[in-house]
C-alpha cells in the first residue's frame, strides 16, 4: 500500500509567501505537462494498491473540466484501494458549480486554501479575498474538507486571528491547518525584504484552546482535525512511510530512496523526470523517522518503530538523554515531545543531527 | 672581504612608515632580487604579516653594493614593528652599528619611531634619518623635517627624502649607509663571540641560529657553546642569506648570517645570548641578554572537546619557531582541558589565535586575558597569579600588587581631554605631557598593565579617529585593591568568566559584563540567570529570558531534505557553542569581560 502525490504547478496568480514549483497557467503547456506525466506514471509506479492520493500545487483546481478529465484519465491507471482517501487541493475562487459536480464522484476530500477570510491580509499574501458563498457550496458536495490558515504576519493584530477562526468555525469544517507564516527564500515576500518578526507563541496557545474547545483534535503541530478526519495522506508523511511523488518537482520516497523530480519544466516535458535520488543510510532514516514522526502530537509510535528498526527508540542514548531532560516524553504506546516544548521542536531535533546517533 | 668593507645596519620606523618597502628596493638595487621575483614586501614572509603589514619574524640579508670603484657588503637586519617584540629589536639593534630611522611625510613622529630611537640610541648606533613617502599629496615634507630637528636633534642637512614606492633616494640612502655607519671593529684574533639576534626553527635543518660575528670566527664541524644556556651543538651548516640561503665554510668577525646544528629545540636558543667555541671559549658574554617573559597570559580552550590532543600539537609546532611563547595544560570546570598561554603582548597573542585558528584549523576559546600579579599572603609569602582561577582565597590575602606601564602617547594636542579621560578611566595616574610642536603632544600616564591588555588601544583610536600611536615601558609592580569577580550562569560560577579587578570599578564592570553576556548568549529553552558576584554578595544580574518559538511550520513530502539542511545548519552554528553545565555559549561570550565600560 501506497500514497501517491501528483504536483499541477500551475496557477493564475502567485502568492508573495509560496515558495512551491509553480508558474502561470497556459493551455498548450497543460497540455504538454499532462502528457509528461501520463509518461512518468507509466514508466514508475509499479502497480502497488495506493491508500491515498493527493493532487496539490500550484493550483490543481484551475484546471479546466477538459483538463481535469484527462487528469483523472491518467490517475485511472492507478489502483486505488477501495477506501482511497483522495485529496483535491482547490482556490475558494474556482468551487464553481460545473467544477464541484465533476470532482463530487473523483475525488472524497477538499483542502482550501484560505489563508485569511480578510482583505487586508489577503493582500499581503498577493491572493483574492475569498467567497465564504464558495465554501458553502463546496459543503454542498464535500463533507470532508480542509482549510488552510496563516497566521502571524506583523500586519495582523491578535483580533484578525481571532476573527478568521471565528469564521472557520461558523463553517463547521472538519479539518483545519493553520502555519505560522515562514518567509522562504525566493519567494515575492523575501525579495521584498520582509521580516516576520514574532517570535512568541501567544498565537499558538490560542488557536490550541479554542479549536480543542470546539472539539478539534490537534495531531500534527500545524494541524486540527474532528474525529476521524486527519489527513491520512499527510500522515504517511509524518510516519515516514512510503509514496510516489508524480509530476514537477515532486519528491517521492520509495525502497528507501528518496527521490526528486526537476525543477524544470522544459526537461519534465522531455520526459527527464527525476534530478535526484539518495539512498538512505540507517542514521540518515532514523533522523527522518523522528525528524517526521516528532511533529506529530501522539509522536513516534514505538511499536512501530520497533518492527522497522528492530529495538525500540528509547534504547538510544540521544532518546534517553532527552526524556531525562524532560523534553520528550513517553507512555505505553508512542514517544513524543513534551506538550511545553512543541513550539521549540527544532532545538529537540538538533540533538538528532549527531553522527552518532545510532549509539544505544 | 675586509671588515673596513662592511656595513651592518636596520630599518626602524612606526608601523606602517615604509619600512619593508625601503627594504624592497634596497634589496632590489642591490641585485639582492631580480625583477622577475620581486614581490612587494620581500622579507615579511608570513602571511599575517603581510596582511597586517607588520613583521613578526626577523631576516637579514647581505646585499653587496659597488660604490667609488670598491666592493661593499651590506647586512640588512630587519626588525619586528610592534612594542610586544622591543627586546627582539634591542636585540637585532645590538647586532648593527647603525640604523635607518624611516618617518612617513605625512605622518612625522609616531610612538614607535620615539620607542626605536631611544632602542637605536642604548646600542650606540649611528642614525639616519629618512622622511618616506614623499610623494604622497598630503605629504608634508617641511613639518616633517621640523619635528625630526626639533624633537630628536637631527641636523636639517643630514635627513635623507625618500619614497620607497617610486625608487626615489634609494640609491643616496644606501651610500650614506656606506659613508657614515661605521664598519664593524671586531677582532678577528679574538675568542668566538657571536651575537643571537633571532632564530627560527626549519623542518629539515632544526633551530637556525641568526648572528651577528662580534669577535673571532666559526667554522663548520667547529664545536659551539651557548654562553648563557651552557648548551653545546657542532656546527652542521653556515651561511648567509643574500636573500635566498648560501652556506659558507666560515663566518668571520663584521659578518651576519646563520648557524645550524642539529638543534632540536627552539628553547635552546635564546635571542640575546653569546655563542663562542666550547674548547676555546670566550671570557665574557655580550652585553644585553635577558630571559624573554611573558606578560600577557590568557586560557585556551578547544571548542570540541576531543580536539585537546590537536591543540597541543598546534602549540607545539607553533613554539617551534617563537621562543617567547609559553604555555601549560590548564583545566577549566567549564571549558575542560585546554591550555593556560603566556605571551610578550596583546599583539604576540592575537598573532598566536589567528594562526591556529587559521593554519590549524581550530575552533577556539579564548579566556579573557591576565597579568601576573603578585599576590602577599598573610603568612608573608608571595606568590604570582597568572589567572583567576589561581587567586588564593581572600581571607588568606594580605595585598595584591600588579604591574604597571608608563605610556608615550603621540596625538593632535586637541585630543589631550579625550585622551586623559580614557586613561583615568582605565586607572590611570597622569605624569607629565611633553609638546613636539606647537600640534602634537606626547603624554605620559602611569596605567596598570591589564587595563591596557583590554580594550586600551581601539579606544584610543576611537577618541583620536585613529591619529594617537602608543607605546608602553613596564616600570614595575603597584599596591593596588583587587578582588576576583565570579560570573554565574543559571547560578552556578564559570570559571573561565572571572576576572579580577580593582574593587573601585567591580560594580560597573561586573554590570557591563552581564549586559554584555545577555547580549551574546541566545535564548535558551529555559530561563538563564547571569549574576556577578564578589566572596558571595551578587554585584550584578541580568536574566536571559527562555526561547518560546523554534519550529518548522510546514513538512510535507517534498520538505524533508529541506528540513534537514535546516537542522544541519543550525547544528553547524551550535557547533561554534560551548556548553557550560547546560547552557550553550557561543565563543565570543568568553571574551564579553572585555567590554568594561560600554556607557550604561
Amino acid at each position: 500500500m501506497k500514497a501517491v502525490y501528483i504536483h499541477i504547478p500551475f496557477c493564475s496568480s502567485i502568492c508573495t509567501y509560496c515558495d512551491f514549483s509553480k508558474m502561470y497557467a497556459m493551455a498548450t503547456w497543460i497540455d504538454d505537462y499532462l502528457d509528461a506525466l501520463d509518461t512518468e506514471i507509466k514508466q514508475n509506479y509499479r502497480q502497488e494498491t495506493i491508500k491515498t492520493l493527493y493532487f496539490g500545487g500550484g493550483t490543481p483546481s484551475l484546471l479546466s473540466i477538459d483538463q481535469l478529465q484527462k487528469l483523472f484519465k491518467i490517475t485511472g491507471q492507478l489502483k486505488l484501494a477501495k477506501n482511497c482517501e483522495i485529496t483535491f487541493e482547490c482556490n475558494p475562487e474556482d468551487l464553481t458549480l460545473a467544477k464541484l459536480e465533476f470532482l463530487k464522484d473523483k475525488v472524497n476530500r477538499l483542502s482550501i486554501g484560505i489563508q485569511s477570510f480578510q482583505a487586508h491580509l489577503n493582500k499581503i499574501l498577493g491572493r483574492q479575498v475569498p467567497e465564504i458563498s464558495r465554501i458553502k457550496l463546496a459543503k454542498q458536495y464535500f463533507k470532508n474538507i480542509n482549510i488552510d490558515l496563516i497566521y502571524n504576519l506583523n500586519e495582523q493584530t491578535f483580533t484578525d486571528l481571532k476573527n478568521d477562526i471565528a469564521t472557520f468555525l461558523s463553517l463547521d469544517i472538519p479539518h483545519i491547518s493553520t502555519y505560522s507564516l515562514i518567509v522562504e527564500p525566493h519567494t515575492k515576500l523575501f525579495i521584498q525584504g520582509y521580516h516576520q518578526n514574532n517570535d512568541d507563541i501567544q498565537s499558538e496557545e490560542y488557536l490550541n484552546e479554542i479549536l480543542k474547545h470546539h472539539g478539534y483534535n490537534h495531531y500534527e503541530i500545524s494541524n486540527y482535525a474532528k474525529p476521524g478526519y486527519e489527513s491520512k495522506h499527510n500522515l504517511t508523511y509524518w510516519n515516514n512511510d512510503n509514496y510516489y511523488g508524480f509530476g514537477l518537482a515532486s519528491s517521492g520516497y520509495i525502497d528507501n530512496q528518496r527521490y526528486e523530480n526537476t525543477r524544470n519544466f522544459k526537461a519534465y516535458i522531455n520526459g527527464k523526470f527525476q534530478a535526484e535520488k539518495h539512498k538512505l543510510s540507517l542514521t540518515e532514516t532514523l533522523q527522518n523517522e523522528f525528524i517526521l514522526g516528532l511533529r506529530k502530537i501522539k509522536g513516534v509510535n514505538r511499536q512501530r518503530f520497533k518492527q522497522k528498526y528492530g529495538f525500540y527508540p528509547e534504547t538510544l542514548k540521544v532518546v534517553q538523554k532527552l526524556l531525562n531532560q524532560k523534553y520528550l516524553k513517553q507512555d505505553a504506546h508512542n514517544l513524543y515531545i513534551a506538550p511545553q516544548y512543541l513550539y521549540l521542536s527544532n532545538e529537540i531535533l538538533l540533538n538528532f543531527m549527531d553522527t552518532d546517533l545510532l549509539k544505544h | 672581504m675586509k671588515q673596513e668593507n662592511i656595513r651592518n645596519f636596520s630599518i626602524i620606523a612606526h608601523i606602517d612608515h615604509g619600512k619593508s618597502t625601503i627594504a624592497d628596493r634596497i634589496l632590489e638595487l642591490t641585485g639582492a632580487i631580480s625583477e622577475r621575483e620581486k614581490q612587494d614586501q620581500l622579507l615579511d614572509s608570513m602571511d599575517i604579516e603581510r596582511e597586517r603589514g607588520i613583521t613578526i619574524k626577523l631576516n637579514a640579508v647581505q646585499l653587496k653594493y659597488n660604490y667609488h670603484q670598491q666592493d661593499y657588503i651590506l647586512h640588512l637586519i630587519d626588525t619586528p614593528g610592534h612594542v610586544d617584540f622591543s627586546y627582539e629589536v634591542s636585540r637585532s639593534l645590538a647586532a648593527c652599528e647603525g640604523a635607518v630611522l624611516v618617518v612617513d611625510a605625512a605622518q612625522g613622529i609616531e610612538a614607535q619611531t620615539l620607542a626605536n630611537v631611544y632602542l637605536a640610541l642604548e646600542n650606540d648606533l649611528t642614525i639616519i634619518p629618512v622622511i618616506n613617502k614623499i610623494d604622497l599629496p598630503n605629504a608634508d615634507v617641511p613639518k616633517v623635517k621640523k619635528e625630526l630637528i626639533d624633537t630628536l636633534g637631527f641636523k636639517e642637512n643630514e635627513i635623507i627624502l625618500t619614497s620607497a614606492k617610486t625608487g626615489v633616494g634609494i640609491q643616496e640612502l644606501i651610500e650614506t649607509i656606506i659613508d657614515k655607519v661605521p664598519a664593524p671593529t671586531g677582532k678577528l684574533e679574538d675568542k668566538l663571540r657571536a651575537l643571537v639576534f633571532d632564530s627560527y626553527f626549519d623542518p629539515y635543518k632544526g633551530v637556525v641560529a641568526l648572528v651577528r660575528i662580534v669577535d673571532g670566527s666559526v667554522f663548520v664541524k667547529d664545536k659551539i657553546k651557548m654562553m648563557a644556556t651552557g648548551a653545546t651543538h657542532e656546527v652542521t651548516e653556515l651561511g648567509v642569506n643574500n636573500p635566498k640561503a648560501q652556506t659558507k665554510d666560515k663566518l668571520v668577525a663584521g659578518e651576519v648570517g646563520y648557524i645550524c646544528g642539529s638543534i632540536k629545540s627552539i628553547r635552546d636558543i635564546k635571542v640575546g645570548d653569546t655563542i663562542t667555541l666550547e674548547n676555546n671559549p670566550a671570557t665574557a658574554v655580550l652585553p644585553g641578554y635577558k630571559a624573554m617573559k611573558p606578560m600577557v597570559f590568557c586560557g585556551l580552550y578547544p571548542i570540541e572537546a576531543n580536539k585537546y590532543p590537536e591543540l597541543r600539537d598546534a602549540l607545539e609546532k607553533l613554539k617551534l619557531n617563537d621562543a617567547a611563547l609559553e604555555f601549560e595544560p590548564e583545566t577549566s570546570k567549564a571549558l575542560g582541558f585546554g591550555f593556560r598561554c603566556g605571551f610578550l603582548g596583546l599583539l604576540h597573542m592575537e598573532i598566536t589565535l589567528e594562526r591556529i585558528q587559521r593554519e590549524f584549523n581550530l575552533e577556539l576559546i579564548a579566556t579573557s586575558p591576565s597579568v601576573i600579579y603578585e599576590v602577599t599572603l598573610t603568612d608573608k609569602s608571595v606568590v604570582p597569579v597568572d589567572s583567576p582561577a589561581k587567586m588564593p582565597d581572600r581571607a588568606k590575602i594580605a595585598k595584591v600588587a600588579e604591574p604597571y606601564i608608563k605610556t608615550n602617547i603621540l596625538a593632535p594636542s586637541v585630543y589631550i581631554g579625550p585622551i586623559m579621560e580614557l586613561c583615568q578611566n582605565k586607572r590611570g595616574n597622569y605624569i607629565s605631557i611633553e609638546y613636539l610642536d606647537q600640534t602634537r603632544v606626547n603624554i605620559h600616564y602611569e596605567i596598570p598593565l591589564s587595563e591596557i591588555v583590554y580594550d586600551f588601544f581601539d579606544k584610543l583610536k576611537g577618541v583620536t579617529r585613529g591619529y594617537a600611536s602608543f607605546d608602553y615601558d613596564l616600570i614595575g609592580y603597584k599596591e593596588s585593591n583587587l578582588v576576583k569577580m565570579d560570573i554565574l550562569l543559571n547560578g552556578e560560577v564559570v570559571d573561565a568568566l572571572s576576572i579580577i579587578v580593582h574593587k573601585d570599578f567591580a560594580y560597573k564592570r561586573g554590570k557591563a559584563i552581564v549586559e554584555a553576556l545577555k547580549k551574546q548568549i541566545p535564548r535558551q529553552m529555559f530561563e538563564v540567570p547571569i549574576q556577578a558576584t564578589i566572596g558571595s554578595k551578587a554585584i550584578a544580574r541580568a536574566d536571559i529570558k527562555a526561547m518560546r518559538k523554534n519550529v518548522l511550520a510546514k513538512c510535507y513530502g517534498g520538505d524533508v531534505s529541506r528540513k534537514r539542511k535546516l537542522l544541519e545548519k543550525q547544528k553547524e552554528g551550535k557547533k561554534k557553542m560551548k556548553m557550560v553545565g547546560n547552557v550553550e555559549v557561543p565563543q565570543e561570550a568568553f571574551l564579553a569581560v572585555l567590554s568594561m565600560d560600554e556607557e550604561n
